[in-house]
């Protein structure tokens, strides 16, 4: 026992009151915390499209719609017309809706006798068929509605709300929900938005607290319970776990930030990997308590610290080293998760080292566990053996599949898609999802790219510049419906001009035409029908095109071209939109996923270097998990699993982790080396021994993860899923492709040195 | 039966000039028409400026020139608006019939197209000019529309009123005058009403108007215009201001002006 050793039984009392004063201090504060369902707070304030985004928020109002879908045969039967009016009215009435969109607020400009007639795209609700079928030409006509908020073959129609910028989402949602349920119709009724996704992201991120941690910590009472098999075994290195939570979540409202939806990952992963050295000290406690030792109560306290303090401080460091490489992401919550799973572990790292053994040392002694010879050799030992057989006798054989399969699988690496739309984290016959699909296919689409022209807006040149922009995204397959100021002086173009005249549906090449058009609108429309298209002075004018896709391909298609229209032009102002938020949040995701990557292989290669005061013991640990990361990626690609913010933040983390068998297995090998085993029965031997530890807790690393399985949000099963994968990856790379490396290549730094 | 023709001439004299009659004795709804006819002129000529500012306080400056008469012993009332500034809008016209009890007539003069297009509108809740006016705050209701009702007096500006509350009869008024109940500040004096608060369909409060400098323009009919009103919505904070100008009484403005004919005509 060494001195540190016999200092933590000296100063137990005070250690355990330390930890558990500081877990419960840290712990009290978690009901403080917030929180934040708005994706664009996921992103730096420094980024240029939220930059642009909230400034164009400043210039017109909010944009955000939160809308109401009706479903049926024919949404101009006069009940549903009428449902529909009385939506649009009632959803006027509430508070923090700036404006409504819909058949009875938006409006249908056009010529009649001699007349330019402004009135409501629906003024009155047809009666018989006939009135029926003239509502149903005159809308087809009347490109402000048509397509957007009632779909081209009328089943849909839609009940937009903008809603003001400083508005809760939580409780307009709440009232446009109580409200559809109040005004009853046989038409199915569908809530969507990007308000409403926030609000069930929301709500979805509290169920997966509710339902994950509870689930998961009893998963890995039932392991460590499987494990140990005894009650201290369960308790000790659950207690580190619950404590190094408490410290984690606890911080979250300390460092002033909030909980996104990913960081719901932070008590899972700990839950997976805080509880690995207390494993390993329950592991040698019982492996030093055997049956008829001699050791007192505190002896073994200080005998589990003082063996293994180095080999878990070592793993701590790689696991925090991995973590802390999501600093590369940009997405703020990634940094978040990154210190505060860190810190987390540090302080799993720390309890485990001092709490458990002074725990251990004041515990009355358990009964023995390991017994003195064995019976009946378990499935799990057999299976190591076997391992140690094959590593030694076809040692080459393994290394070239190894590497044929990651390369074959490597492939799908080439499918690898990116994806940030928020509507994808749920399932396809989740309402977010389902309504996200009806708004894309038939009501406009549900993203939005904007540009903002600046100068006189009433100016030909600048108005037919947004003309022609507009038509050339209208155009566009992955373009849904635009809006725009140029949109609606050609309408009254057309109500003013007979087809045959110069100016009919065109922009008037005469400044003073267009500012006519104008004063005549002003005198039949609404001063505020504008008030999303142009500023009040026409300084400023906003070009809108909904995308009917999320997907970034497509997207950037978009934005490339609006970005080759406008590059250089002085009248283009902006270009924002939360289209090019995700736009630009899905490349800073990719961006931060290589980077994050590279950090991680550079850092801890360089702390087995370090360690193992070796450069080739870098490059050997390695290699599995290159493997392992192009396994990962490949079976991403082949299984279709998209890469988000969620499973971007995986390969670092995966680093982190999966490097401590191979650490395990080197520094144990290496020990046998030296104690004398030619390199067949060392690599049989720490596979036998070690190798049991290695599988415990890689065991419990996928057995913590596995609970993701059951969360709401898609990115974060596929994150568990991925974890598991590639955890097993490791496993594998560190009981059968390191042993055979290190059989086939005899690196130097394994070597026993020559006295 | 000279003497018949000539009682019947002076008492449609009387009639027409009727002089005040004892306030005691008037209804709300009486207080409230004869409200609506102080302002009435036979014939006018104006120059006036609005100015919309929005909820930043940014504005939007016109300058107009207005014509107006009455026709059909003051049921209709025929309107030619001309704007003077700003200059791309110069020389556009509205020329306005004002029926009684029908839809209004509405042309629009638009001099760079060198066209006139008739308006329909029926929906007297729509802003005037984009301002936070609208038609029915222009132009005198249809009186059986509403229901009318004393709240009680109140002083504005040391001004003695009533407070009288009109209120739509049925939804469709409501929807079209774009107000489920007005209250308006009417001066026991001349009648002129000095303060209206209106409440949107829901019942909210609205806008808000505030009429200042009253002036008697026709002496001998006891008429009254306003040379300032202000109008704040209190929902969306814009705010309009009506400022006359220049006013002068003219019971013999040509009739020539109010015809679409005269709107082209610049």
């Amino acid at each position: 026992m060494n001195k540190a050793a016999q200092k933590i039984v000296r100063f137990r009392w005070p250690i355990i009151i330390g930890f558990v004063a500081a877990a419960l201090f840290f712990g009290s504060r978690i009901p403080r915390s917030e929180i934040e369902s708005d994706m664009k707070a996921m992103l730096p304030s420094d980024m240029e499209s939220r930059i642009n985004t909230d400034r164009i928020d400043e210039l017109f109002g909010g944009t955000d719609m939160l809308m109401v879908i009706l479903k049926s045969g024919d949404v101009l039967e006069p009940e549903t017309l009428e449902r529909t009016r009385e939506i649009s009215r009632q959803m006027k009435r509430i508070k923090g809706v700036d404006k409504v969109l819909s058949l009875f607020e938006l409006k249908n400009i056009k010529a009649e006798e001699g007349a330019m007639i402004v009135e409501p795209a629906v003024r009155r609700i047809p009666e018989n068929e006939e009135q029926k079928e003239l509502l149903r030409k005159d809308i087809a006509e009347n490109d402000i509605v048509y397509g957007s908020v009632i779909s081209k073959d009328f089943t849909l129609t839609a009940v937009i709300a903008l809603l003001k910028t400083e508005v809760s989402d939580i409780e307009i949602v709440k009232e446009v929900q109580d409200l559809v349920s109040k005004i009853r119709g046989s038409e199915e009724v569908f809530v969507g938005g990007l308000p409403f996704t926030r609000v069930q992201v929301t709500k979805s991120i509290q169920g997966d607290f509710r339902r994950l941690l509870p689930l998961g910590i009893l998963i890995m009472l039932v392991f460590l319970f499987f494990c140990f098999k005894q009650l201290r075994g369960v308790f000790l290195p659950f207690i580190v776990v619950v404590m190094s939570i408490l410290f984690a979540m606890g911080l979250i409202p300390l460092l002033g930030w909030k909980i996104h939806v990913i960081t719901v990952l932070v008590p899972i992963m700990l839950i997976a990997i805080a509880n690995d050295y207390g494993i390993h000290l329950i592991a040698k406690y019982q492996e030093y308590n055997f049956e008829g030792n001699l050791f007192t109560k505190e002896e073994l306290a200080g005998k589990i610290f003082s063996s293994l303090s180095k080999p878990v401080i070592l793993t701590g460091l790689t696991t925090t080293a991995g973590m802390l490489c999501l600093l590369g992401h940009i997405i703020i919550p990634s940094r978040q998760i990154s210190i505060l799973a860190s810190c987390g572990i540090l302080f799993a790292l720390a309890a485990s080292l001092l709490f458990i053994p002074a725990v251990v040392s004041m515990l009355p002694k358990a009964k023995p566990v390991i017994l003195a010879r064995n019976d009946k050799k378990p499935f799990l030992e057999k299976t190591l053996v076997f391992f140690g057989k094959i590593v030694t006798s076809r040692a080459k054989a393994i290394i070239v599949f190894a590497v044929v399969s990651s390369l074959a699988v490597s492939a799908g690496i080439f499918f690898v898609v990116v994806d940030t739309d928020p509507n994808h984290y749920y399932p396809d016959e989740h309402p977010v999802a389902y309504s996200g699909r009806l708004v894309n296919d038939n009501l406009g689409g549900a993203q939005n790219i904007s540009v903002v022209f600046q100068g006189d807006i009433k100016d030909p040149r600048i108005m037919t510049k947004i003309d022609v922009l507009e038509h050339e995204l209208q155009a566009m397959p992955e373009v849904g419906n635009t809006t725009s100021i140029a949109r609606v002086v050609r309408q009254m173009s057309r109500a003013l001009n007979d087809p045959a005249e110069e100016w009919y549906d065109k922009i008037p090449d005469d400044r003073n035409a267009v500012a006519q058009y104008f004063e005549l609108y002003s005198m039949s429309g609404d001063p505020d029908d504008f008030e999303k298209m142009v500023d009040f002075p026409y300084e400023h004018a906003l070009l809108t095109a909904r995308l009917n896709t999320a997907s970034t391909k497509k997207m950037d298609h978009v934005i490339d071209r609006v970005g080759q229209r406008t590059d250089g032009d002085p009248d283009v102002a902006l270009i924002g939109g939360f289209g090019s938020i995700l736009s630009e949040l899905a490349h800073k995701v990719v961006d931060g996923q290589l980077l994050s990557l590279g950090l991680a292989i550079v850092v801890i290669g360089i702390l087995l270097m370090i360690l193992f005061r070796s450069f080739v013991a870098g490059l050997i640990s390695a290699i599995p998990l290159a493997i392992s990361i192009t396994t990962l990626f490949g079976l991403m690609g082949i299984f279709r699993i998209e890469l988000n913010v969620a499973t971007a933040m995986l390969s670092s983390i995966m680093i982190g982790v999966g490097v401590d068998y191979t650490i395990h297995y080197l520094w144990r090998f290496r020990e046998e080396r030296q104690n004398g085993l030619n390199p067949q029965d060392a690599a049989k031997k720490t596979l036998t021994t070690t190798g049991r530890g290695i599988v415990f807790n890689a065991l419990s690393v996928i057995v913590g993860f596995i609970v993701l399985f059951t969360s709401s949000f898609i990115p974060v099963r596929f994150f568990g899923f991925l974890v598991v994968v590639s955890i097993s990856s490791c496993l594998m790379g560190a009981l059968i492709l390191i042993p055979a490396l290190c059989l086939v290549l005899k690196p130097k730094f394994l070597e026993p040195k020559s006295l | 039966m000279k003497v018949a023709k000539i009682v019947i001439a002076v008492l449609s004299i009387y009639l027409v000039g009727a002089p005040l009659e004892p306030q005691e004795n008037l209804d709300a709804k009486q207080i409230v028409d004869r409200s609506f006819q102080s302002t009435k002129l036979a014939g006018s000529e104006m120059l006036s400026t609005m100015t919309i500012i929005d909820d930043r306080g940014r504005e939007r400056v016109r300058k107009i020139a207005t014509v107006s008469k009455l026709y059909d012993s003051g049921k209709t009332e025929k309107r030619l608006i001309r704007f003077l500034s700003p200059a791309d809008v110069k020389g556009t016209g509205l020329l306005t019939f004002d029926y009684e009890s029908e839809d209004d007539d509405m042309w629009l003069f638009m001099p760079a197209l060198r066209k006139t297009r008739r308006i329909v509108s029926t929906e007297k809740a729509k802003n005037f000019m984009g301002s936070e006016f609208t038609y029915a705050d222009m132009t005198p209701p249809i009186l059986d529309d509403f229901t009318y009702e004393i709240l009680g007096e109140e002083e504005i500006a040391g001004t003695s009123c009533w407070r009288i509350a009109m209120i739509p009869v049925d939804d469709e008024v409501a929807d079209e005058n774009g107000f489920s109940r007005r209250i308006a500040f009417i001066a026991k004096g001349d009648f002129v009403i000095r303060r209206a608060v209106y409440y949107d369909l829901y019942g909210e409060l609205l806008k808000e108007l505030t009429v200042e400098e009253i002036k008697e323009i026709d002496p001998k009919n006891h008429r009254y215009r306003p040379m300032r009103m202000v109008m704040v919505n209190k929902q969306n904070d814009r705010k309009s201001v009506l400022n006359v100008d220049e006013l002068q009484f003219n019971p013999d403005v040509n009739d020539e002006f109010f015809t679409t004919r005269y709107l082209e005509r610049y």
